[in-house]
């Protein structure tokens, strides 16, 4: 019994002188939390001196424990001491010590991009879904008489000429099939599929075989076209006047004059005032020299006219009761604009230069 | 077409200035794209009157000529062969004189001797083909000595380029513009008179056939002017036609002139063809090119003496026919062609071009003029078919006026009897199987104002129709019986005449008004919406987007180990783009291709297109649209970094596209179908993706044998979500439903488990998700260890596997029990073993 009390009291005596400077000069987290678990881990000194606990004589156990208890708060309360001691070094060391090099480069955060053709897409878009128009989508590759026949083109005539087509080749070599050469076929298709009111526009990309600086074989589109009854030419100047005004200023000037497409009778087309050398401020030796309208003041952005009644026939609505306006206009040649983008390759060769930038 | 504002002006009668005409016709629908001034620069030349003329001392090809400028004398020296006796006049530049060329002329020394000024070809001065050299004026030409070339010559004009719609054959003629000229003036218009022979032959009997074309009328006033001129022994007057294909040929005229002399032109005839892009020939040629330029009609000159017969025979090709045309190529043809024959065989390949073996020389005498009406789709049809769009078959090919024949055949053989002295027939042959007359088109008035959306008075609506040549009577019901003339084919239907009102009232004129368009609520296409999520998703994660073309070559698709035919093109533009892509890979594989070429870091695109799947005994393929992403080289950009795309960045891009548009988690797995569906991916390194079992996608980094292919040097991360499939899996996962937020507090527990290399995170994943306790509510993966304490082809996975009881607060002792239940289930399941 005394042996034990013998014991506690001088292993009491050796935990208190261990842990007297265990925590000194100790330079690291584990360095010092080795030196705590030697006290007081699960195989600590001080933790089997608690086990003679209960050999101790009972009139002693009380006031021993509460000495072997002091003793550990106090190990504890150096450790966390030591430990916060370290911490603040390590702070010190820190904000005192050298810098990082802010004259590395900076971490790049990717930054991606749509496509020009798209961003001019989805404005062109907004501006006529505001005005009231669904849009919808049509397939591209697409039976010739869509892209021709229905839509007012005559067989063997020059018309065609404009549109010089890709043929789909075919097992049984019929020609019948095309890459359509005009989101335009999207009044086909609209037209089959449900009766009128309705007003629609289509953006997409449209094939014709041409590949020069000016032209390329894919190119895109918007088409948009409404029938309805009492339908007029000043509607179609309403609407397309609108839509050169929401996307490019009020004070750009419009003017409409006669032009041809199959599809459209009484057909015309949309001048817009230059945009670059803006003539209605009246800075006449700019428009003189501008390269982008070549000093006309005018940039021709789409066609357009009165639905003809043969589109009407081709679909089966009544062209003596109906009456509708149809546009098209290319998106490239609006994109390139905005851009200044001189070569409309530079649009489908996906260089990322190029398309960071834009 | 180009024009000439000079001849305009002569025969509209309108005197404005070119840049107003040009106004004008552009509002008409004539677009005129470009205005060139001619004849501009040529001060200080003048027309001079050679005095004398004497060769330069030992320089046997110099002429020292003495000329009068209307001034005084001067010398000039002139290397040209064809300086003209004294008296004949030439074109002198005088020092100070700049010329086209931009060549100055000074007085200088040639040869020890003084010249003081250049005596000047067609060339120098910019107004001809020139040839073998000075231009010459002949007698009879204008322009005296000392006057400036240019008002002499009448060299200023201002040349038109007019881009012209196909509707408007009638406008590729000086005369139909010069209407239109009239009509945006308001000025009556009234076509000139083709003129009249001046010289005759006699004793043609001109009752030979009635409804032949006569050459003049009786009470013609010129008739004591005209000159009357024997027939040439054997050489006939009249040339018979025989039409056996009316409906391709519905007209033929052939007027004969015996006697011409060939030669060259007049300066103002071979100045005017040579400043609207056609090049002199002879007189004769040069008549006919006039005649073209002039009445939009083409008409072909034969050498009379070359026909044999004589006589003319119009009839379709005998399959595989041949002959040589103007321009010397041997030409085969089809029964589909239609031919000019003579006695013996073809001469002519209809409206298209002349044969050789008949064509005019500088020995032909005699000549049969043809003026023609040819169908339309039958000469598009020649003309495309032998690759030979001449000046010829561009107007037929859209219309030539059937009536305009009588005036084509009296003008050309006026001309020619006027300029090459030839004596015509009074009466040329005219055969008319199929007369054509004008259109009539019942009209209502009111019709213009209903369409357009304005008003217009009836006699506006009148007024615009009779001056473009439409004959108005009236018909029941109040409508109009409207003529139209037969030189506008393009007039056939009610609108077509509304388009004329509009137009002559100008565009402008026609008010602005917004439709009441009661929107039909349906918007913007489902699928137009879902691509434009994606595509903005896409773009937000730092991806830019690429825009590839549709075509791709067949190379690119087996390189590119694209599994399925694609479909071709009948007629591509190369091999390069023969074929409709079926992937979007090989698109991008060549966009990051390219921009490590250009040294970028990194290459992070993104493209939302369709693709084309053909689908058996179905004309039209499938149009499936396909997100796809391509990621190569450095993923983060820094010098102190080095990590590269991989598996997993193309999984998170691809995830979080799919978590932002469709707000639904996307799995990833491996399947080996992808061997034969996705063969382009790295075996090892490539994954099916789906949502809720549906698959969507798939997602991988390249094969790496395909990346050699396509010739990249480095890593790329390949993905692709199916836009329909897409769909399919939103519509299937529905809308997401709310659900009570917990009441009771979760416990986690952590786990590290021991497993083969081959055991998947998301097998291990999955076994302790459902072991059977319900109280587990999620299962994360925080480690992932390999090395010291693990053996060789094992990994340690650390698990946190939260517990909640919804209906109540969890005990420690209850979450210890459920624990240790899925960590022994899992294990069981999985083949692991709980880390030491
Ligand atoms: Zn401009």
């Amino acid at each position: 019994m005394s042996d034990a009390l013998e014991r506690f009291e001088k292993g009491l005596r050796e935990v208190s002188e261990a842990s007297a400077g265990a925590f000194t000069g100790r330079s690291t987290e584990q360095a010092l939390r080795d030196e705590n678990a030697k006290l007081v881990g699960p195989n600590g000194q001080l933790t089997q001196l608690m086990k003679l606990m209960r050999e101790l004589p009972a009139d002693r156990r009380k006031d021993l424990g509460q000495q072997a208890n002091a003793l550990k708060a106090e190990i504890q309360a150096a450790f966390e001491g030591a430990l916060d001691r370290l911490a603040r070094a390590a702070r010190e060391a820190e904000l005192t010590g050298p810098a990082l090099d802010p004259t590395l480069p900076g971490r790049g955060v990717r930054r991606g991009r749509l496509h020009p053709l798209t961003r001019t897409i989805h404005q062109l878009v907004d501006v006529f879904v505001a005005l009231g128009f669904d849009v919808e989508d049509a397939p591209e590759v697409d039976y010739a008489s869509n892209c021709f026949g229905k839509l007012g083109f005559p067989p063997d005539h020059p018309a065609t000429d404009m549109q010089d087509s890709f043929f789909v080749e075919r097992p049984g070599g019929e020609l019948d099939t095309v890459l359509r050469t005009h989101t335009t076929t999207v009044q086909i298709h609209q037209m089959l599929k449900r009766p009128p009111p309705m007003a629609v526009i289509c953006p997409g990309a449209v094939y014709r075989r041409d590949d020069d600086a000016t032209h390329s074989p894919m190119f895109a589109q918007i088409d948009g076209f409404a029938v309805d009854e009492g339908l007029t030419f000043a509607h179609l100047k309403g609407v397309l006047t609108a839509f050169v005004r929401r996307l490019f200023g009020d004070e750009v000037p419009v003017r409409f004059r006669p032009s041809y497409f199959p599809f459209v009778e009484p057909g015309g087309e949309l001048d817009m005032g230059c945009v670059f050398c803006r003539p209605w401020e009246a800075d006449a030796e700019r428009t003189r020299a501008c390269r982008v309208c070549k000093g006309t003041g005018w940039m021709e952005i789409l066609g357009c006219g009165m639905i003809h009644p043969v589109v009407f026939e081709a679909v089966g609505i009544d062209p003596t009761r109906y009456t509708g306006f149809a546009f098209g206009m290319g998106i490239d040649r609006i994109s390139m604009l905005r851009h200044g983008v001189s070569n409309i390759r530079l649009l489908y060769e996906n260089d990322a230069r190029f398309l960071a930038r834009l | 077409m180009k024009a000439s504002h000079r001849w305009l002006t002569e025969l509209s009668g309108v005197d404005a200035s070119a840049a107003d005409v040009a106004a004008a016709l552009t509002r008409l629908g004539l677009e005129v794209e470009d205005v060139e001034p001619r004849g501009e620069g040529l001060d200080h030349v003048v027309i001079a009157e050679v005095r004398a003329a004497a060769p330069v001392q030992g320089k046997d090809k110099l002429t020292l000529v003495t000329v009068f400028d209307g001034e005084g004398e001067r010398q000039v020296i002139c290397g040209a062969p064809n300086v003209p006796a004294p008296g004949g006049r030439v074109v002198l530049a005088r020092p100070g004189a700049v010329l086209p060329g931009g060549l100055a002329i000074a007085e200088r020394e040639v040869g020890g001797v003084r010249s003081s000024g250049m005596l000047c070809s067609e060339t120098e001065l910019g107004i001809g083909p020139g040839g073998a050299g000075i231009l010459v004026l002949t007698n009879g030409e204008p322009g005296r000595p000392g006057q400036l070339a240019r008002d002499a010559l009448e060299l200023t004009d201002h040349v038109f380029e007019i881009s012209l719609t196909p509707n408007r054959p009638d406008c590729l003629g000086h005369v139909g513009l010069a209407r239109e000229v009239a009509l945006a003036f308001g000025v009556a218009f009234r076509a000139p008179s083709p003129g009249v022979p001046a010289r005759l032959l006699a004793g043609v009997d001109r009752l030979d056939a009635p409804g032949d074309l006569p050459l003049l009328e009786d009470d013609a006033p010129h008739l004591d002017t005209l000159t009357l001129v024997e027939m040439r022994a054997g050489v006939p007057a009249l040339v018979p036609i025989r039409i056996e294909s009316p409906e391709r040929c519905p007209r033929y005229a052939g007027g004969v002139v015996q006697g011409v002399t060939i030669g060259p032109s007049p300066f103002w005839l071979r100045h005017r063809l040579f400043s609207l892009g056609v090049r002199p020939i002879d007189n004769v040629v040069d008549v006919t090119n006039l005649v073209l330029l002039e009445l939009g009609h083409p008409i072909h000159a034969f050498d009379l003496a070359k026909l044999r017969g004589p006589e003319i025979v119009v009839r379709q090709a005998r399959e595989g026919e041949t002959m040589a045309t103007l321009d010397g190529e041997e030409r085969r043809f089809t029964a589909d062609d239609l031919l000019i024959c003579d006695g013996g065989g073809p001469v002519a390949v209809a409206g298209v071009m002349g044969g050789r073996d008949s064509e005019i020389g500088q020995d032909t005498r005699d000549v049969l003029i043809e003026v023609a009406y040819f169908d339309a789709r039958s000469i598009r049809r020649t003309s495309r078919r032998l690759g030979l769009h001449t000046e010829s078959s561009h107007r037929f090919e859209r219309g030539v006026d059937p009536n305009g024949v009588p005036r084509a055949m009296r003008r050309a053989v006026s001309l020619m009897c006027l300029l090459a002295r030839g004596a015509a027939s009074p009466i040329a042959r005219d055969v008319c199987p199929a007369p054509i007359a004008p259109r009539a088109i019942a009209f209502d008035p009111a019709h213009p104002g209903r369409l357009l959306g304005m008003p217009i008075a009836e006699r506006q609506t009148r007024a615009a129709l009779e001056a473009i040549g439409c004959a108005i009577s009236p018909s029941e019901d109040h409508l109009w019986r409207v003529h139209a003339p037969t030189w506008r084919p393009d007039l056939g239907r009610p609108e077509d005449l509304v388009e004329e009102v509009a137009r002559i009232g100008g565009y402008d004129a026609i008010p602005t008004a917004l439709p009441r368009v009661l929107p039909s609520g349906r918007g913007v296409d489902a699928r137009l919406r879902l691509a434009r999520r994606l595509r903005e998703a896409a773009a937000d994660l730092g991806l830019l987007e690429a825009v590839n073309f549709a075509f791709v070559s067949r190379d690119d698709l087996t390189r590119a180990r694209i599994p399925g035919a694609p479909l071709a093109l009948a007629n591509p533009l190369s091999e390069e783009r023969a074929v409709l892509r079926t992937s979007l890979l090989p698109g991008l594989l060549a966009a990051v291709a390219r921009s490590r070429r250009h040294q970028a870091a990194s290459a992070a695109l993104f493209e939302l297109a369709r693709v084309y799947h053909p689908v058996d005994g179905e004309p039209l393929p499938r149009e499936p649209w396909h997100l796809a992403i391509a990621l190569a080289g450095r993923r983060v950009d820094h010098v102190a970094e080095d990590a590269r795309f991989d598996l997993y960045d193309g999984k998170g891009v691809l995830a979080s596209i799919v978590e932002a548009t469709l707000g639904a988690p996307l799995e990833a797995h491996g399947d080996e179908a992808l061997d034969a569906e996705a063969p382009y991916l790295h075996p090892r390194r490539r994954a099916r993706l789906s949502i809720d079992g549906v698959s969507v996608g798939v997602v991988g980094e390249l094969h790496p044998d395909v990346g050699d292919a396509a010739d990249l040097d480095a890593r790329l991360v390949y993905g692709e979500l199916w836009l329909e499939r897409l769909f399919e899996a939103a519509a299937a996962r529905g809308v997401p439903q709310a659900r009570a937020l917990p009441r009771f507090p979760s416990v986690s527990r952590d786990v590290a488990l021991v497993v083969a290399e081959s055991v998947q995170v998301g097998a291990v994943a999955d076994a302790l998700a459902t072991a059977g306790e319900r109280l587990v509510e999620a299962v994360e993966l925080f480690d992932v260890y390999r090395g010291a304490g693990i053996e060789e082809g094992h990994k340690s996975l650390a698990f946190r596997v939260v517990y909640r009881d919804p209906g109540a607060t969890l005990t420690d002792a209850r979450v210890d029990t459920a624990h240790g239940r899925v960590v022994r289930a899992a294990m069981e399941a999985v083949g692991a073993r709980p880390r030491a």
